[in-house]
């Protein structure tokens, strides 16, 4: 898997730099343009996404191996024979999972090594959000590998089985998001949507919590199916447990609303004058958004607006009034956004905050916060080429790999055991 | 006809298992092993005789608490003994295993023995007693049968388990192989620890067993020492091979 990494990460990132040079040479030029120029975008996101796409391809069969193999040799009779509880064996597997993702990181890591050689910026708490989210992605991918491993009777129905948990969650993705109702739920156990606010530099305490929930959840069903001997009623019973455990889990989860902005840009939050100010309204803010959830203004007002007021404010509803709207009979309503603060409302179509933070002070009879000074992100443009690097991706790391990979496979020295067994 | 093993089963200590009713359905119809009962003491090689077929590994695996069952229990000492705390008193070898095959067999009985918190002398004398010294470097998927079943064997002397339970020791040996490992295993239950082995081959079982279970599609045919199953049958000078024949 390392071998294929290499090339993949690679390719990507040397794109990635490519394109975010032509981007920086317009940049260079003009200081609004730099400012939208953010190295998170431009080069960490395109880079770990090649990476995402192999770990949630091939890293479940890395996760697999750990288990497969030894049932399908037997030798899974002699493990659960050991001294060791299952949950200490499926540790330690965890463990064996966790050591294999660091290695295949590897390629990642060394692309942004490369872009601080080269002069790139790198912010280190939106970088390590990101190096977070992809190990939390790593690991899930990984637990299900070992949950497939270990009710599959080989290796390759459990393939089969964690393949169509990753892949069906790309499909749940690409045809439900956007939705509403119960479709918008099902969207959100996409496996994809883990890594979305982690790559916009959000650290989310509720996200966190679910996806840890569900890997502990996961790796509690491991260690239910593991031992051969127990009864599949007990193991039906023990997994119903498991399950209600990891829905409360999510459940708590999804009632966490606590999050960090963590991205150097502040993409996730209002300035902080305006946070301040909103964080000390009192008074229920309710908004009724008279949009279909797929629509584009939606999408805008939850983005600039929605998703940064649930963060700053401490007591906000969020109400989607309206389905599709009726081309045939076109209501006046459709696209209204109206504002309750209290016993005061407002109603606007904006989506933009520079048009909705005044209504709502207006609402609280607040006075607006004068403009931040110093606050604006300078952004980062680097004019760079990074061609020169595809000889370290196609060559040099796949060949330290092997050599690494020679060194592994060689024997460790017999401890003058060898040699001593032989019967006269 | 001379035997190797021509006595009568001797005074028993108290049983250190016993099976109990032990019964094994696959689907509706398809019972494996039928209200198998049995014991084995301390010292004493039992062997779990019975043609391919006959529920001699599943009965095994029964036992171990490595296959759950419709009915039956296993006690220790006089005590039940749950599936999941029976790794702690008996340690089961299972036939056509072949461990951590990327391994060398040196890196598996190392390993083995420090799970089991063996020394290095007793690692060493598991190693020399099996033979399993030209092979120590040699991969485990590389290793002939033969010494895939040394290097098995190897790991039940290194388990510490006061009972011992083995699928086809025997399968994969030569004669004087097989001889040789017949004296180890000797040695093992005149340390004290039990033995119970699956065997289809009759003359190796009636060569090392000191008691047998006669096994045929899943159910007891007859137990007891080579003297006790001559009396069963009537067949004072039988083999074990005839004593079966006439018991199935």
């Amino acid at each position: 898997m390392l071998l294929l990494v290499c090339p993949l990460v690679g390719y990507s990132f040397v794109q990635a730099v490519s394109l975010y040079s032509e981007s920086s040479a317009a940049g260079l030029q003009s200081p609004v343009l730099a400012r939208s120029l953010s190295p998170l975008d431009g080069i960490l996101v395109p880079t770990f996404g090649s990476f995402y796409v192999a770990v949630t391809l091939l890293f479940p069969f890395v996760a697999i191996r750990t288990l497969g193999q030894e049932k399908e040799s037997g030798a899974l009779r002699l493990l659960v024979q050991l001294p060791y509880r299952p949950s200490t064996l499926i540790a330690a597997k965890f463990c064996a999972v966790l050591a294999a993702w660091l290695m295949v990181s590897v390629p990642a890591l060394s692309a942004l090594a490369i872009w601080a050689i080269l002069g790139g910026h790198l912010a280190a708490s939106e970088t390590l959000n990101l190096l977070f989210g992809h190990l939390l992605y790593g690991l899930l991918a990984g637990v299900i590998g070992l949950l497939a491993a270990v009710i599959s009777d080989n290796s390759a129905t459990a393939a089969i089985i964690a393949l169509a948990v990753t892949i069906g969650s790309w499909v749940l993705d690409f045809t439900l998001a956007g939705r509403s109702g119960p479709s918008a739920w099902i969207a959100q156990l996409s496996l994809t949507q883990t890594l979305r606010p982690f790559e916009q530099g959000l650290l989310s305490a509720g996200l966190v919590l679910g996806i840890t929930a569900v890997i502990g959840g996961l790796a509690a069903l491991t260690v239910v199916w593991l031992p051969p001997g127990t009864t599949l009623r007990t193991k039906i019973v023990r997994s119903v447990s498991c399950v209600l455990a990891m829905a409360v889990a999510l459940a708590v989860a999804a009632q966490t609303r606590s999050s960090v902005d963590i991205s150097e840009d502040r993409r996730n939050s209002f300035s902080s004058a305006d946070e301040h100010l909103l964080a000390t309204l009192r008074h229920p803010l309710v908004i009724k958004v008279n949009l279909a959830a797929e629509d584009p203004r939606y999408i805008d007002l939850r983005r600039n607006v929605l998703a940064k007021l649930e963060r700053a404010m401490p007591d906000l509803t969020v109400l989607l009034v309206s389905e599709r709207p009726n081309v045939a009979n076109p209501s006046d309503a459709y696209g209204q956004i109206e504002y309750l603060y209290g016993d005061r409302n407002d109603v606007s179509r904006s989506t933009s905050p520079r048009e909705i933070l005044p209504l709502i002070y207006a609402l609280a009879g607040a006075q607006p916060p004068a403009s931040s000074v110093g606050e604006e992100y300078p952004g980062y443009p680097l004019v760079v080429s990074a061609d020169a690097t595809l000889l370290w991706f196609f060559g040099g790391l796949p060949l330290l790999v092997v050599l690494a990979w020679r060194q592994v496979r060689r024997l460790p020295p017999d401890k003058g055991l060898v040699h001593q067994g032989v019967k006269p | 006809m001379s035997t190797v093993n021509d006595r009568s089963s001797p005074d028993r200590s108290p049983p250190l298992l016993v099976a109990a009713n032990l019964t094994k359905r696959y689907g509706s119809d398809g019972t494996v092993v039928d209200g198998v009962t049995f014991s084995a003491a301390a010292g004493e090689i039992l062997g779990i005789i019975g043609p391919n077929g006959a529920g001699k590994t599943t009965l095994l695996e029964a036992v171990a608490g490595l296959l759950p069952v419709n009915s039956g229990d296993v006690f220790w000492r006089g005590d039940r003994l749950q599936a999941n705390r029976r790794r702690n008193v008996l340690f089961y070898l299972p036939d056509g295993v072949r461990p951590y095959q990327d391994q060398s067999a040196l890196q598996v009985v190392s390993f083995v023995g420090n799970v089991f918190r063996r020394s290095e002398a007793d690692i060493r004398s598991a190693i020399e007693e099996l033979g399993l010294g030209p092979v120590l470097r040699r991969r485990v998927h590389a290793l002939s049968k033969g010494y895939a079943r040394r290097l098995m064997l190897t790991i039940g002397l290194l388990a510490p388990h006061d009972l011992l339970l083995m699928d086809e020791p025997f399968d994969g040996f030569d004669l004087r192989q097989t001889r040789d490992v017949m004296g180890t295993l000797r040695r093992q239950a005149a340390s004290g620890r039990a033995l119970i082995l699956s065997i289809h081959q009759l003359r190796d079982a009636e060569r090392i067993c000191d008691r047998f279970v006669l096994l045929s599609a899943g159910q007891v045919r007859g137990t007891g020492g080579l003297a006790e199953l001559r009396a069963q049958t009537g067949l004072p000078n039988g083999s074990l091979e005839e004593i079966f024949l006439a018991l199935t």
